[in-house]
This record gives structure tokens, C-alpha cells and sequence, in this order.
């Protein structure tokens, strides 16, 4: 029933592919923008986000498969997503102007308004500094960021649901396929975020700049996906 | 200044590599009817309901095949120029020539809406369909 079926091959192979094509161009951005607030730090924030993110897909995917229908339970989240999509474009858009210096929020000023405040505990949070506890629940939610590529693995959870004998066993095998399909996603996400990382100790100034327009740009496409 | 341009320039970049592999054009207007394509002696008739078609519910797909037989087709879902994963929906036989089977296209949030469907007999493919997918 369970590792040895060509399935969960499937999608852990799907993953793999999908990842460094598909993976990095939706959640390249996202992934970009809090790894150019790392500093010393290596793999871990990466890896805990990642979690996140897996947990994410497996938790719905443990839905799919109990359920056996991919477009009811998707209907019922894609309210949350798009809100999630907006939330993080614009908190993308604001850490974006304010890394490139365009918002005045790099550092904390008496008097400092609700907004400014805010901005500025985000930054801290992303760059590790509230520790890495942060990212962690940060995967849990950006996993709900919309993607045709996870649509494709829940409809094969779904499928899985609805072929199995009994409801347990359908969560166990939509948390399986899932969980593998996620964990296969991870190397490509791992990488742009090393790279992202790496080219920001290098060659902070230019860098920063450059990546500060990207993420602008990049949080208003998702609030345009969104809406 | 260069900040500005350097990013934009890397945009354009990432857009236009996007482009260039989805040079396609939808051959099917499955919102107006069934599709219809002859492959030597073997003519495929493409259909999707309801319509419009849109993506993220349940959808009927049927194949009519004339000049061959078969137990079963297989139906593969992709999206031209970008990995979706495997989509595939099992068209089993309900009459002479004419198979049937349910699926969903999932949407893409890029709002990109072109889709293939691929019409595969005993592992190899007879016929693509090129079509537009509402959201």
C-alpha cells in the first residue's frame, strides 16, 4: 500500500522537477526576501521554513485524501490563499522600499508610528533576530500560497482518497504523497536561498538595491495574482 | 538609477525566457464546441463539458475515435512551457468509439490559461489538443 507503490515515486519525482523550474519562480521571491536579511546564519532558517511549507501541503493533503474531492476542499481555502497572497505581496512591497532605503523604517525613531514599528519588527523577525523560531510558522502560512504545480499533487491526493478503502487510509496516503512531494521541492528552494544569501555578503550595496526593487516588484505581482 | 534598470533588465530577462518556451497557440476553441483533428486514417474528436471550461471544478472530458478500437485512452493535462506535474485523466470506453472520464484542471496563478491535453493510446500519444482555460 505504501512505499513500494509508484505513486509516491511519482510525486516525489514530480517535486524534484517541478521544484527548480516551477518552485523558484513562485516562491523564489518570497524565499529571496527574507534570505537577504540573514546574516551569519546558514541552512537552518531555510530548513525550518521549508518544514513549514512540507507541513503545510501535508496537512491538506491528509484533507484531500480523507475528503476524495480535490475541488471542494479547494474552494474552501482559496479565500485564505488569496488573502495570503495579498499579505505577503504587500509586505513584500513595504520591506522592499524600505530596504532600498525609499521608506524611512531602517531604524527605530521616537515616536515611531504603528506602521514604521511594524515594518521594522518584520525585518528583525525575517533576519533572525526574534529567532528561528519565526520561520518556521512563516512556512506554515506561505504554504498556503497558491500553485498550479501543488494543485496538481492534491488532485492526486484526492484521487488516492477517493480509491481507498477507508478514510484512514486516505489521509494517510494524501499526507504521504504530499509530505514527499513537498520534501522534493526543498533542494531548489535550499539553493536560492544560499545563492540569495551568499550574493548579499558579497556584494551587499549594489545587491541590496537591486533585490530591494525585485521584491517591489515582486509583492505587486501577488497582489495582482491575488485580486 | 541603475538599481532601477538592473532589476528591470533581469525582469524583462525572466519574462522573456518565459515567452520564448510558450511559443504555442490554442488550436482547440473548446468553449465553442468539441475539437476535431484526422492523424491519418484515425480521426479524434475532442470535447470538454460544461462550458465554459474553467479551471478548478469537476470536468468531463470525452474522446470520440473513428478508424481505430481500444479498451482505454489516457488523457494528459500540461501546460505548454511550464511543469505542472502529472495530470492525468483515465478516458475509459461508455460506447462504440467514444471514451469518457472526469478531472480538474488546476489554475495557474501566473494567469497563464493555455493548456494541452494529450491523447494517449497504449503509451503513445495520437493526438494534442491546444486549448484556453477560463479562470
Amino acid at each position: 500500500m505504501f512505499p513500494l507503490d509508484s505513486i509516491y515515486i511519482l510525486m516525489f519525482t514530480s517535486g524534484l522537477l517541478g521544484g527548480f523550474g516551477h518552485c523558484v519562480g513562485m516562491c523564489g521571491p518570497v524565499v529571496a526576501a527574507y534570505s537577504i536579511n540573514l546574516r551569519e546564519r546558514k541552512y537552518l532558517p531555510h530548513l525550518m521554513y521549508n518544514l513549514g511549507r512540507v507541513a503545510t501541503y501535508s496537512i491538506i493533503g491528509g484533507i484531500m485524501g480523507l475528503i476524495g474531492s480535490f475541488v471542494g476542499v479547494a474552494q474552501s481555502i482559496e479565500r485564505f490563499q488569496n488573502i495570503t497572497m495579498v499579505f505577503i505581496g504587500a509586505l513584500m512591497v513595504i520591506m522592499g522600499l524600505s530596504v532600498g532605503g525609499w521608506l524611512p523604517f531602517n531604524k527605530r525613531i521616537e515616536q515611531a508610528n504603528r506602521l514604521s514599528n511594524l515594518v521594522i519588527t518584520a525585518r528583525k523577525s525575517l533576519s533572525g533576530s526574534g529567532g528561528i523560531g519565526v520561520f518556521f510558522p512563516m512556512g506554515l502560512v506561505l504554504g498556503f500560497i497558491p500553485c498550479g504545480l501543488v494543485y496538481t499533487a492534491f488532485i492526486a491526493a484526492a484521487g488516492a482518497g477517493a480509491s481507498s478503502v477507508s478514510h484512514i487510509e486516505g489521509i494517510l496516503k494524501g499526507i504521504l504523497m504530499l509530505f514527499l512531494f513537498g520534501i522534493a521541492t526543498t533542494p531548489s528552494l535550499l539553493v536560492l536561498g544560499r545563492i540569495v544569501s551568499i550574493a548579499n555578503t558579497r556584494w551587499r550595496n549594489r545587491f541590496y538595491r537591486v533585490s530591494a526593487v525585485l521584491m517591489v516588484i515582486a509583492g505587486i505581482i501577488f497582489i495582482y495574482r491575488a485580486l | 538609477m541603475k538599481a532601477i534598470v538592473i532589476s528591470l533588465l533581469l525582469l524583462f530577462i525572466y519574462a522573456g525566457i518565459g515567452s520564448a518556451v510558450t511559443a504555442d497557440m490554442p488550436d482547440c476553441a473548446v468553449d465553442e464546441g468539441p475539437c476535431a483533428k484526422k492523424i491519418g486514417a484515425v480521426e479524434i474528436v475532442f470535447d470538454i463539458k460544461p462550458k465554459p471550461v474553467k479551471a478548478m471544478r469537476e470536468l468531463s472530458f470525452s474522446v470520440t475515435l473513428k478508424g481505430t478500437v481500444t479498451d482505454r485512452l489516457i488523457l494528459d493535462l500540461g501546460m505548454p512551457g511550464m511543469y505542472m506535474g502529472k495530470n492525468e485523466v483515465v478516458l475509459e470506453k461508455t460506447a462504440d468509439g467514444i471514451y469518457t472520464g472526469k478531472g480538474v484542471i488546476p489554475r495557474c496563478p501566473s494567469g497563464k490559461r493555455l493548456w494541452r491535453a494529450k491523447i494517449i493510446n497504449n503509451g503513445k500519444t495520437i493526438a494534442e489538443f491546444l486549448f484556453n482555460v477560463s479562470s
